[in-house]
């Protein structure tokens, strides 16, 4: 292996590709005997991964609309039956992979199976000894929370022409909230890891590495379901965030089941209801009943489907009965059948009993644990809820039943009663918004009556736990907070609790710099990590080799920017930081690096025989060099590397940048009135975002 | 050869290994350090020019200079700022050096409605909508306080636990860049007393803040030059920081603070400006400083008679009363320190730029045509029209942007390379984001070569490069 040429090799690589491709082409539906022939065509040649992959995204891309789910099923079937490394290098690409499927088709039933098909890529692959997910989760969640963001953002849109006033100048070019379909830039495995580390680990157990510290910031601010605030005392903020949490997770049903007009109905029905009461912040009795309606219909929440449920599959792929995946194949084609958790698991249990009495903190970590798709009966479901770990499997499983079940006498009734109340008066005030606040929204089937708008919104509403509403509310500084409104007369007057904030209550501060920390354990682990920052800079300022010639380094692109978490490197644990970093970034040839050998400045690029230099990496705390990977032993530049591999990654970054032009488009077609907008300018711009990773060197 | 008069802020004092280019400070001078007691809610008011050596210490209480605490007993050297430091319990303070001016001042009530300010947009954070949380804009006239206002509230937001999202659109001054430059910044790590905003990225360990910036080049010195220009490149930052947020829900629930330069305050152009940025940022608090017309005007436009929905709060700031006028000197003196560090950096990390030479024919420049020309694309370029051969190539003569062949009027100027290819169109140069800045150190038109000095060692590969008539030329940058 070694002796042969790169070149010899890529040729190898090209006569199979080809076969691949012919095979590809005459793949015209979901032909599971084909399928599999390509999967054994990809299985025995995974040397020629890379360019197997390639070929198949390229026919994916270029593939009539009708033949790119069978193309998706190829994908599907090799990277659950084969694995690694078609998974890494089908996942650098799959965002452009499949939003472009998704987007080029308009067939319900074909975007719900890619739908379904992404739930898999999320789960491991079933009965294998493999726990990890087939795809990393920083592969599939941009994908998903695209699909959320398009598909709210179609319902809102379809919402917007009541909304939006005539005139004025606000109406004449609002950004995107909600701009498009491709507006998450896609997180492609990362790369440098197994550049940097060699090859001794596979690509993705490296990749798993990385990916498993990828912050979620969504998540992270997932507040706890409301379900204990039925006695709090009312807090209008707290019925908003309620709502907000409610919007939540009918948008993550909605993007489960984005063709179920019930769902849309709802959901723009619980819009109008946060726009009211975001409008005019209802008091008294009104602001108790929304609470009360909304405190019930969070409590009533069923829990989620088993996570990879049994697809609701198109007839055209789905086999008449649950079998194990790959039946022997028959004499004629049968269609392809994804695997699926589903198939190993029970279905979910009916949803029609009465709510059993559970303390609120049972019943959210129940949840919690449903919604990650624990039966009751395994060790960490009875480990999480303490209470539950003596009671009998069959117990559990009613536990489980229950908790679908939710109270719905008099929610309806509550809901009924505040519709008529008149306690939304502002919807069809001033600013000319025409709709009342439960009426059919645009895209409703039949208007639905309150009643029959909770019982929909009991059936189809996830649990709490996991989809809930930002926390608004830091979890520091809360206590002694004022609320101040944005009025002229709140400037005026001194409020020493202002200063409090900045100062007493972060009673811990630096000496070097002057930053405060909490008093809490947090604050002090914080300080400690922000202290032992301090040393390590100082240290690294007084190494002689720093003073030899640091550089400005160039500012990063749009896309870079963007996908950039700022954090503060102070109080960061390193780990924390690099998975920041490194995480949401393209990580393109001159992002690799090599660490530098102790008392190695310099080496010779064994490609292109340049000079190369080390330099000092803030994130690794090491001299590295930079744009660097091994190449036969020795450190070459990672775009001289990249060139002799000629990897697929220039058009992977190619179809990511047209992915974020189309958000640029769509942004553009919402505001078409802004002056100087051109649609295709964007484009053009667009596609070069991408060429980053082609810099040449100097 | 130095430069008498331009020494940075933070610059000469502390002695680096390295020789720190043009940092050469005065002889240090013996200076006798006084004590100076405040007691609450009051300041220290001072000018220091660029150059002179200008040092305070906190030796006990509490103080804070644009929002950023003062650590106790460190030095900070504010050679050429103009500011004031505040204390809300009451401090003492050690000076040393000279001062332009420098008093104290008990009218402080600007302060209280600062952080009451703050305050305000914490709440608004809090409880911040489905969109996020507020996006302020802060207009008025120049020297007004405007970004003493942006970089305290940002200051404090930072201290509160915020990730706000700063914009400076302002190119007279740069922010984390050199002046020509629109600036956005997700700002999380704590601000620095001397530096601000802190420094971006750089190849080595740093003791200032990191801010990775996004950077746009305006290559003029006020909005009204090209205001199609400018409108295009706010709709542009505003789709990239809509975005971020999107990416980002601390940062989006921080929300965005915009500073401005007073050229908005433009009735004669009904505010065409400031209206575009309202919508385009989707701005839900304007804070209006220093001018009652620009306040009743605005509070007409965007509050009065409005729907709730539609009604952005208008809310009158009060400027600072130390504010003053920095003068034309001064601002170029600014100028000047903020492109010398872009190159040098500071002295505490002090950087090396590069030298890089290379043929026209591997360059794609476009000049960055002055509204004076914009009607006439056959007139020149300032002094040196008659220099440039101006070559039409794939952008319309009616573009802001030509491709141009190098020429020697070109010396000394800065130029930005965009990520855009060399050979894109007019909209795109315009619209491409910053990657670095270039100095254009010679261009020897016998030969055919350019040589510039780079931030960065590497080359830039086949990027559009923009020349435009801001910052002004820059002669000694490297003599
Ligand atoms: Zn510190
Ligand atoms: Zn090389």
């Amino acid at each position: 292996m070694a002796a042969r040429s790169p070149r010899g090799s890529l040729s190898g690589a090209s006569d199979i590709a080809s076969d691949f491709e012919d095979s590809l082409k005459d793949l015209q539906r979901n032909d599971r005997f084909a399928i599999e022939n390509l999967t054994n065509i990809a299985r025995e040649s995974t040397e020629h991964a890379q360019a197997i992959s390639r070929v198949l995204e390229n026919h994916i891309k270029a593939t009539a609309p009708t033949r790119k789910l069978p193309a998706l099923y190829v994908l599907d079937s090799i990277v659950k039956n084969v694995g690694t490394p078609y998974t890494v290098y089908l996942g650098r690409g799959l965002y452009s992979t499949f939003m472009e499927s998704y987007g080029s088709n308009n067939d319900p039933t074909t975007r719900r199976a890619m739908d379904n098909l992404l739930k898999t890529w999320k789960e491991p692959v079933p009965g294998s000894m493999d726990h990890r997910p087939v795809f990393p989760p920083d592969v599939v969640r941009p994908i998903e929370s695209a699909l959320i963001r398009w598909k709210t953002g179609m319902l809102q849109k379809q919402n917007q022409p009541q909304l939006q006033p005539q005139g004025g100048y606000r109406s004449t070019a609002t950004p995107p909230q909600y701009n498009g379909q491709y507006a998450v830039p896609p997180v492609p495995v990362q790369q440098n890891a197994y550049n940097a580390f060699g090859s001794q680990q596979t690509p993705q157990q490296l990749a798993g590495h990385a990916v498993y510290h990828t912050p979620t910031p969504m998540q992270q601010h997932y507040a706890a379901p409301p379900t204990s605030v039925l006695h709090a005392p009312i807090d209008v903020q707290v019925v908003k965030a309620d709502i907000s949490s409610l919007i939540s997770r009918l948008q993550t049903q909605f993007a489960a089941a984005p063709y179920d007009t019930q769902v849309q109905t709802k959901l723009s029905q619980i819009l109008d209801l946060q726009r009211a009461v975001d409008a005019k912040p209802p008091f008294g009795d009104s602001l108790r009943q929304v609470r009360d309606i909304v405190a019930a219909l969070a409590a009533g929440l069923p829990p989620l489907p088993a996570p990879t449920p049994q697809p609701h599959a198109p007839v055209q792929w789905q086999a008449p009965t649950p079998t194990p995946q790959w039946q022997p194949p028959a004499s004629f084609p049968l269609p392809y059948q994804p695997q699926t958790a589903a198939s190993y698991m029970q279905p979910p249990p009916a949803q029609s009993q009465p709510l059993p009495i559970l303390t609120p903190g049972a019943l959210s970590s129940l949840q919690a644990l449903l919604a990650n798709g624990q039966k009751p009966s395994t060790p960490q479901m009875r480990t999480a809820v303490p209470a539950l770990s003596s009671a009998s499997h069959t117990q559990l499983n009613n536990v489980q039943n229950n908790v679908a079940a939710a109270p719905t006498a008099n929610t309806a009734d509550l809901l009924a009663a505040l519709a008529k109340s008149g306690m939304f008066p502002i919807m069809s005030a001033p600013n000319a918004t025409p709709s009342v606040p439960f009426s059919a929204s645009v895209a409703a089937p039949p208007a639905s009556s309150t009643a029959s708008l909770l019982q929909s919104l009991q059936s189809i509403l996830p649990p709490a736990s996991q989809n809930g509403t930002p926390t608004m509310i830091p979890a520091q500084l809360v206590a002694s907070k004022p609320r101040i409104p944005f009025s002229a007369a709140a400037l005026k007057q001194f409020r020493p609790e202002l200063v409090r904030s900045l100062y007493d209550e972060q009673p811990n501060q630096c000496s070097n710099c002057g930053r405060r920390f909490l008093a809490n354990d947090e604050g002090r682990a914080k300080k400690a990590r922000h202290l032992d920052w301090h040393f390590r800079t100082n240290q690294r300022m007084a190494d002689p080799n720093t003073g030899r010639g640091q550089h400005r380094s160039w500012f990063v692109d749009e896309m870079e920017w963007i996908r950039l978490t700022e954090f503060d490197p102070s109080t960061t644990t390193a780990d924390a930081a690099i998975a920041a970093t490194t995480a949401k970034k393209q990580k393109g040839p001159q992002d690799q690096y090599v660490r530098a050998p102790a008392g190695v400045t310099r080496n010779t690029c064994s490609i292109c025989q340049e000079e190369m230099r080390s330099s000092y990496s803030e994130e690794l705390q090491d001299w590295v060099f930079m744009n660097a990977a091994m190449y036969n032993g020795k450190i070459a530049h990672a775009t001289c590397v990249e060139e002799i591999k000629k990897s697929s990654l220039q058009s992977a970054s190619g179809a990511m940048a047209a992915a974020l032009s189309g958000a640029y488009a769509g942004g553009r077609r919402q505001r078409s009135e802004t002056p100087d907008s051109a649609l295709g300018k964007r484009k053009a711009e667009g596609a070069l975002a991408g060429a980053g990773a082609r810099i040449k060197m100097g | 050869m130095a430069l008498p008069g331009l020494s940075l802020p933070g610059l000469g004092l502390q002695p680096s290994a390295t020789p720190v280019y043009g940092g050469a400070a005065p002889p240090p001078v013996e200076q006798i350090a006084r004590r100076e007691d405040l007691p609450p809610q009051s300041e220290w008011r001072f000018e220091a020019a660029f150059g002179q050596q200008y040092n305070i210490r906190l030796l006990s209480g509490q103080a804070e200079l644009f929002g950023v605490e003062l650590a106790p007993k460190q030095t900070y050297n504010l050679s050429g700022c103009k500011g004031a430091i505040f204390t809300w319990q009451g401090c003492q303070l050690e000076i040393t050096g000279d001062a332009e001016s420098e008093y104290s001042a008990k009218e402080t009530e600007y302060a209280v409605e600062w952080l009451n300010l703050h305050g305000m947009l914490e709440t608004a954070r809090d409880e911040a909508q489905p969109d996020g949380g507020p996006r302020v804009l802060v207009v008025g006239p120049d020297h007004a306080g405007k970004s003493s206002l942006v970089r305290s509230v940002a200051a404090w937001a930072v201290k509160a636990g915020r990730t706000p999202t700063v914009v400076n659109l302002d190119p007279r001054e740069g922010m984390l860049a050199p002046p020509g430059s629109l600036t956005a910044a997700a700002v999380a790590s704590q601000l620095d007393v001397e530096n601000g905003y802190g420094i971006p990225p750089i190849s080595g360990p740093t003791v200032t803040p990191i801010q990775t910036p996004l950077i746009y080049s305006y290559p003029y010195a006020s909005s009204s030059e090209k205001p199609a220009v400018y409108k295009a490149l706010l709709t542009r930052m505003a789709l990239s920081v809509t975005n971020k947020l999107e990416e980002d829900a601390t940062a989006k629930q921080s929300g965005i603070i915009i500073d401005t330069p007073g050229s908005l305050n433009d009735p004669k152009s009904n505010y065409d400006i400031l209206n575009h940025i309202v919508s385009e940022f989707n701005i839900n608090l304007i804070l209006s400083i220093g001018s009652e017309k620009l306040l009743n005007d605005l509070t007409r436009r965007f509050s009065m008679g409005k729907a709730p929905g539609e009604s952005v709060p208008v809310l009158r700031i009060s400027r600072p009363g130390g504010t003053v006028e920095r003068d034309a000197v001064y601002m170029k003196q600014l100028r000047m320190s903020q492109l010398r560090q872009y190159f040098f950096g500071n002295a505490k990390e002090p950087l090396n730029p590069h030298s890089h030479s290379i043929n026209f024919g591997e360059l794609g420049i476009y000049r960055a045509k002055s509204s004076s020309d914009a009607s006439n694309t056959s007139t020149g370029f300032g002094a040196d029209d008659d220099d440039y051969t101006p070559n039409f190539g794939t952008t319309g003569s009616d573009g802001d942007f030509e491709k141009v062949t190098p020429s020697a009027a070109m010396t000394g100027s800065l130029i930005a390379i965009k990520f855009c290819p060399a050979s894109s169109d007019g909209d795109a140069v315009r619209d491409s984001a910053v990657m670095g800045f270039l100095y254009v150190a010679e261009v020897d038109e016998a030969r055919k070569k350019m040589r510039f000095l780079a931030p960065h060692p590497q080359r830039w590969g086949d990027r559009a490069l923009v020349w435009g008539s801001w910052p002004e030329v820059v002669a000694d940058l490297l003599t």
